[in-house]
C-alpha cells in the first residue's frame, strides 16, 4: 500500500505544475553549497514535511523517499531577496510624499510576470517594499514566492515601513527637510499620547474614570510612523549617496531609529559612516558595479562600491533588478559583478542568502542548507556563477514550485519550436 | 554644369586620394613608436578569432602587425618585449558591426528624409566616450552608421575605437548606406493639418507604408538621374550627392544596411532588394527567428542586435534562441550592439547568446572574424593571423565567463588598455 501511494504521489508530482509537499523526498546533488558549512560534493539532502531533515554525503536514502536526482547539478538555498518591489508592477511608487498607511499587500499581484521571471531564477523568498520615489512610502511584506493569493504568498506581514532619501530629485535639503519635518511630527504625536496616557492615569487614580484601559491611538493614517519613532518598527530607508548619508547618523542619534539601510550607488565613498552606523546594509540592484564620470576630467571609470564595503568589512544583501530589462535581472550576473571585482564567492552566495535572512530575522528558518530549516531549495544545472546555468527545480517549504522542463513561458521566449520551420 | 560636372570630378579625386593614404598614414603613425620593438604575449590560452584555440600560446606584433601566432614552441625573436600572459585568455579585438558610437551630437540628420550622401565621417569624434567604454570593453573595431530616423539614413565606415583622428581611426569608408525600414523613420512625423508645414515636426512619411514609398521613390529618381545623364548629346543633369550615393548602391559598389526589425520590415527589406537589384545586410533583425525560411532564401546576412535584451524596438518579438537558429540554418550574421542604449559589452552580448543555447566559439566568431568578413574589413582586423593589425585583448579569463574581465587592449601593436 505505501509504496503504491509514493507511486501515485511521484506520478502526480510529475503531473501537476505545483505539486503539493512530499512527505519524504531525498535529493541526491552532484555539489551542494550549504553556505553554512561550503561546498558539499556527491551529498544527499532528506526534506520531511517541508523541512530540511538531514544533509550529508553519506547519507542513507530511505525506501520510501521519493528520489530527485540531481546527481549532476548543483544544490544551493533558494534566493532570498531583502528588497525587492517584483509583482507590484509599474505602480510601486506613490507620488504623495507622505503615505505610511499604504501597504504593499494591496498592490503585489502573485500572478505578476515579476514573480514568475523571480522563480525561473531561483527566487524563494523577498521583501517586497515600495519603490525609491517616495519619502514615507508605506509597509512592506515578506512573500513567498507561491501562491494564488496574497495571504499564501504572505510569509510576514509588516515587514517594515519604506523611506527614502530619493524622492526628492537630486534636491538633498528638500529632502531631509521633509524627513526631519514627517519624524518630527511623529515624535510630537507619540508626546502627545504619552501625556493623554498620564492624564488618563491620574483621572483613574483619583477615581474619576472606570474604564479598564487606556484606549487611544493615534490615527490609523499615522500609526506606522509612531512605530517607527517607537522602534516597534523597522524603517527601510534608501540611501542614494554619501550626501544623505550624514543625515542618517542624525535620525540614528535624535530617534534612535531601527533601520536597515538601502544603498545607493554614490554611498562607497562613505563606507567607513556606514560601517560606524552600524545598521544591516542592502545594496541596491545597480550598486554592485557602475560607471561613474568624473566631473571635472568627463573621465568614467568602473567602481565596484560592493568591493568596497566587503574591503571596510560590512556584512550586505544585494538585490536583484526588477523592470525584467537589465542583466541585473540575473542573480548569476549579479554574483559574477561581485567576484569580477574581487569578491569571493562564499561572501557573494551569502548576500543572497544567510544575510538577508538575518537582516529579515529569518535566519533560524531559511538561507542556509542545514537540519532543521525550511526546505526552501533551487536544483541549478552548474555553477550560480555562469551564464549558461539555469534553474532547473525550486522547492518552496518542501512544495515544488518551478521546473524548468515544463515551463512553458520559457519555451516560448527560447523559441525552440521555430528552429523546426 | 561644367562647374557641376567638375565638382563630382573632384570630389571623387579627393576621396580617392584620401582613401589610397589612409592606410599608408595609419600604418606610419600607428606603428612609429613600436616600430622597433617585437612584443610577445605569452602563456595564454588563445583563440583565434577564426574558431581554433591554442593552449599555452604565443602571439608575436610587431610594426602595428600581427607577426606570428602559434604554440609554446614558435621561437621569440631575440630583443623582444615579453608579456607573460600565463593563465589568461587572447581574443582578437573584438568588431562591433553595428553601432552609432563616436557621432558628436544628434546620431539624425534631420534635414530630409534621404540624406544618402551624409556621413558619419564628418561627425565622428575621437574622444567619444562611447567609443572609450567599447575600447575598455575589448572592441577595437566598429562599423559606425547614422541613426534610424530617417528612410535613408547616410554612409556609414568602419573605424578603430583608438586614434588621434577620424582620418587614422579609418578602416573603411562608405562601408554601407543605412535605410530603414518599419515605424522608426515615420514616428515622430506628423501630418500637416492646413496651414503650410514648416517644421520637421510635420515631415512625411507618418507610416510603414510611406517608408518604403520613400525608399521606392527614391531608388526610382536614381534610376532616371542615370537615363537622363546617357542620353545622348542632351546636357547631363546637374550633380545630385544623394543620387550619386544610390547608383553606387545600384551598381553594387556600396553594400546597403536595412533595418529592419519586424517581421514585415524584414520581408519588406529583402523584397526592395530584389526589386531594385542591390546588396542588402538585414541589420537589428529581432524577428529574424520568424523569417528564417525567407533569409536563407535572399542569403542575406544578418547582424543581430543586443541578444540579452528582453525588449526590441518597434513591437519586435525578441526569441532568445535566435542566434542559435540562425547558424543552424547556416545564415552569415554578427552580434552587434545596435542602437539599444542598454545593450551590455559586446563579449557580454554574445555571452548571452552562449547563454541562450550558441556555440562558443561561433558567438566568438560573430563578433570577430564573421563580424569582419561581413564588413568586408577581413584582410585587417577579427583574427589573429599574420600580417593583419594588432589588434588583441587579454582577459582575465575565458570571455563568455561573466565573472572575468578585459585586462588590456592592444590596438595596431600599441597597449592602449590599461
Amino acid at each position: 500500500m505505501k509504496p503504491f501511494l509514493v507511486f501515485v504521489a511521484a506520478a502526480l508530482a510529475a503531473l501537476l505544475p505545483t505539486s503539493p509537499a512530499q512527505d519524504l523526498v531525498a535529493i541526491r546533488a552532484g555539489k551542494v553549497w550549504t553556505i553554512s558549512s561550503g561546498l558539499l560534493e556527491n551529498a544527499v539532502i532528506l526534506v520531511k514535511d517541508g523541512r530540511i531533515e538531514a544533509v550529508g554525503a553519506d547519507l542513507e536514502v530511505p525506501w520510501n523517499a521519493t528520489v530527485v536526482d540531481a546527481r549532476d547539478k548543483v544544490v544551493m538555498p533558494a534566493w532570498i531577496l531583502a528588497h525587492s518591489t517584483a509583482g507590484l508592477g509599474g505602480g510601486n511608487n506613490e507620488r504623495m510624499q507622505n503615505v505610511p498607511f499604504l501597504t504593499v499587500a494591496d498592490g503585489l499581484d502573485p500572478s505578476s510576470l515579476a514573480i514568475e521571471e523571480g522563480r525561473r531564477n531561483g527566487v524563494g523568498v523577498a521583501n517586497v517594499m515600495p519603490g525609491n520615489q517616495t519619502l514615507v512610502a508605506g509597509r512592506g511584506l515578506i512573500a513567498r514566492y507561491v501562491g494564488r493569493t496574497v495571504e499564501e504568498m504572505t510569509l510576514r506581514e509588516r515587514s517594515g515601513l519604506k523611506l527614502s532619501f530619493a524622492a526628492g530629485q537630486g534636491n538633498v535639503i528638500a529632502q531631509i527637510r521633509e524627513m526631519r519635518r514627517v519624524l518630527d511630527d511623529a515624535a510630537a504625536l507619540k508626546k502627545d499620547l504619552e501625556r493623554k496616557r498620564e492624564e488618563w492615569q491620574k483621572a483613574k487614580d483619583a477615581g474619576a474614570i472606570k474604564d479598564e484601559e487606556f484606549k487611544e491611538e493615534p490615527d490609523e493614517t499615522k500609526k506606522p510612523l509612531v512605530d517607527l519613532i517607537e522602534g516597534k518598527l523597522v524603517g527601510w530607508l534608501y540611501v542614494p549617496g554619501s550626501a544623505e548619508l550624514a543625515e542618517v547618523a542624525r535620525l540614528k542619534e535624535k530617534y534612535a531609529l531601527k533601520l536597515v539601510l538601502i544603498l545607493g550607488p554614490r554611498c562607497y565613498k562613505a563606507a567607513e559612516q556606514v560601517k560606524a552606523l552600524g545598521y544591516p546594509v542592502v545594496l541596491d540592484e545597480n550598486a554592485l558595479e557602475f560607471r561613474e564620470t568624473d566631473p571635472e576630467t568627463g573621465d568614467e571609470k568602473i567602481v565596484s562600491p560592493a568591493k568596497v564595503f566587503a574591503d571596510a568589512g560590512i556584512e550586505f544583501a544585494i538585490s536583484l533588478g526588477d523592470d525584467g530589462r537589465g542583466p541585473e535581472r540575473h542573480p548569476w550576473w549579479q554574483l559574477a559583478t561581485m567576484v569580477r571585482s574581487g569578491i569571493d564567492r562564499e561572501t557573494a552566495l551569502r548576500s543572497l542568502t544567510s544575510v538577508p535572512a538575518k537582516i529579515l530575522g529569518l535566519d533560524a528558518e531559511l538561507g542556509t542548507i542545514q537540519a532543521g530549516r525550511a526546505a526552501n531549495l533551487q536544483v541549478l544545472t552548474g555553477d550560480p556563477f555562469q551564464a549558461t546555468s539555469w534553474v532547473d527545480t525550486v522547492m518552496i517549504d518542501g512544495e515544488i514550485v518551478y521546473e524548468r522542463s515544463k515551463d512553458q513561458r520559457l519555451k516560448l521566449l527560447f523559441g525552440e519550436n521555430e528552429g523546426n520551420k | 554644369m561644367t562647374w557641376g560636372f567638375t565638382m563630382t570630378c573632384s570630389f571623387t579625386m579627393t576621396c580617392r586620394s584620401a582613401l589610397a593614404l589612409v592606410p599608408v598614414l595609419a600604418g606610419l603613425v600607428a606603428t612609429a613608436p613600436a616600430q622597433d620593438t617585437i612584443t610577445v604575449l605569452r602563456g595564454a590560452r588563445v583563440l583565434i578569432g577564426t574558431g581554433q584555440a591554442i593552449e599555452n600560446g604565443v602571439v608575436t606584433m610587431a610594426g602595428g602587425k600581427i607577426v606570428a601566432v602559434g604554440d609554446a614552441k614558435l621561437e621569440v625573436p631575440g630583443g623582444a618585449v615579453i608579456v607573460d600572459c600565463a593563465g589568461k585568455v587572447i581574443t582578437p579585438g573584438l568588431v562591433d558591426a553595428s553601432t552609432t558610437l563616436g557621432i558628436a551630437g544628434d546620431v539624425n540628420e534631420q534635414g530630409d528624409e534621404i540624406t544618402a550622401a551624409v556621413s558619419v565621417l564628418d561627425a565622428l569624434d575621437p574622444r567619444d566616450k562611447g567609443l572609450a567604454r567599447a575600447l575598455r570593453a575589448g572592441v577595437t573595431t566598429v562599423q559606425v552608421n547614422p541613426g534610424n530616423k530617417n528612410v535613408i539614413g547616410g554612409l556609414g565606415a568602419v573605424v578603430k575605437t583608438f586614434g588621434e583622428s577620424a582620418e587614422r581611426m579609418l578602416v573603411r569608408e562608405d562601408s554601407g548606406l543605412r535605410l530603414t525600414m518599419g515605424a522608426e523613420p515615420s514616428g515622430g512625423n506628423r501630418a500637416s493639418r492646413g496651414g503650410t508645414p514648416a517644421s520637421i515636426y510635420y515631415r512625411r512619411p507618418t507610416t510603414r507604408m510611406g517608408v518604403v514609398w520613400e525608399t521606392r521613390q527614391a531608388f526610382y529618381r536614381a534610376i532616371a538621374y542615370q537615363e537622363q545623364k546617357t542620353i545622348p548629346g542632351a546636357p547631363p543633369p546637374p550633380v545630385d550627392a544623394d543620387l550619386e550615393v544610390l547608383l553606387r548602391a545600384l551598381r553594387g559598389e556600396l553594400i546597403v544596411r536595412t533595418t529592419a526589425r519586424a517581421e514585415q520590415d524584414i520581408r519588406t527589406a529583402i523584397r526592395l532588394a530584389n526589386e531594385f537589384g542591390y546588396k542588402t545586410v538585414l541589420d537589428e533583425s529581432t524577428e529574424a527567428w520568424s523569417v528564417l525560411d525567407a533569409i536563407v532564401a535572399a542569403n542575406v546576412p544578418v547582424l543581430l542586435a543586443a541578444p540579452s535584451r528582453g525588449i526590441a524596438g518597434d513591437g519586435a518579438e525578441v526569441r532568445w534562441a535566435t542566434a542559435r537558429l540562425l547558424a543552424q540554418r547556416g545564415v552569415p550574421f554578427a552580434i552587434c550592439s545596435g542602437a539599444d542604449a542598454g545593450a551590455l559589452d559586446l563579449g557580454r552580448e554574445a555571452m548571452f547568446a552562449v547563454r541562450f543555447g550558441l556555440d562558443p566559439s561561433i558567438a566568438l566568431r560573430s563578433v570577430t572574424s564573421e563580424a569582419a568578413r561581413l564588413l568586408a574589413v577581413e584582410d585587417r582586423v577579427g583574427s589573429l593571423s599574420a600580417g593583419l593589425d594588432a589588434d588583441v585583448v587579454l582577459w582575465s579569463g575565458d570571455p563568455f565567463d561573466p565573472t572575468s574581465s578585459v585586462v588590456s587592449v592592444w590596438v595596431g601593436g600599441r597597449r592602449v588598455v590599461p
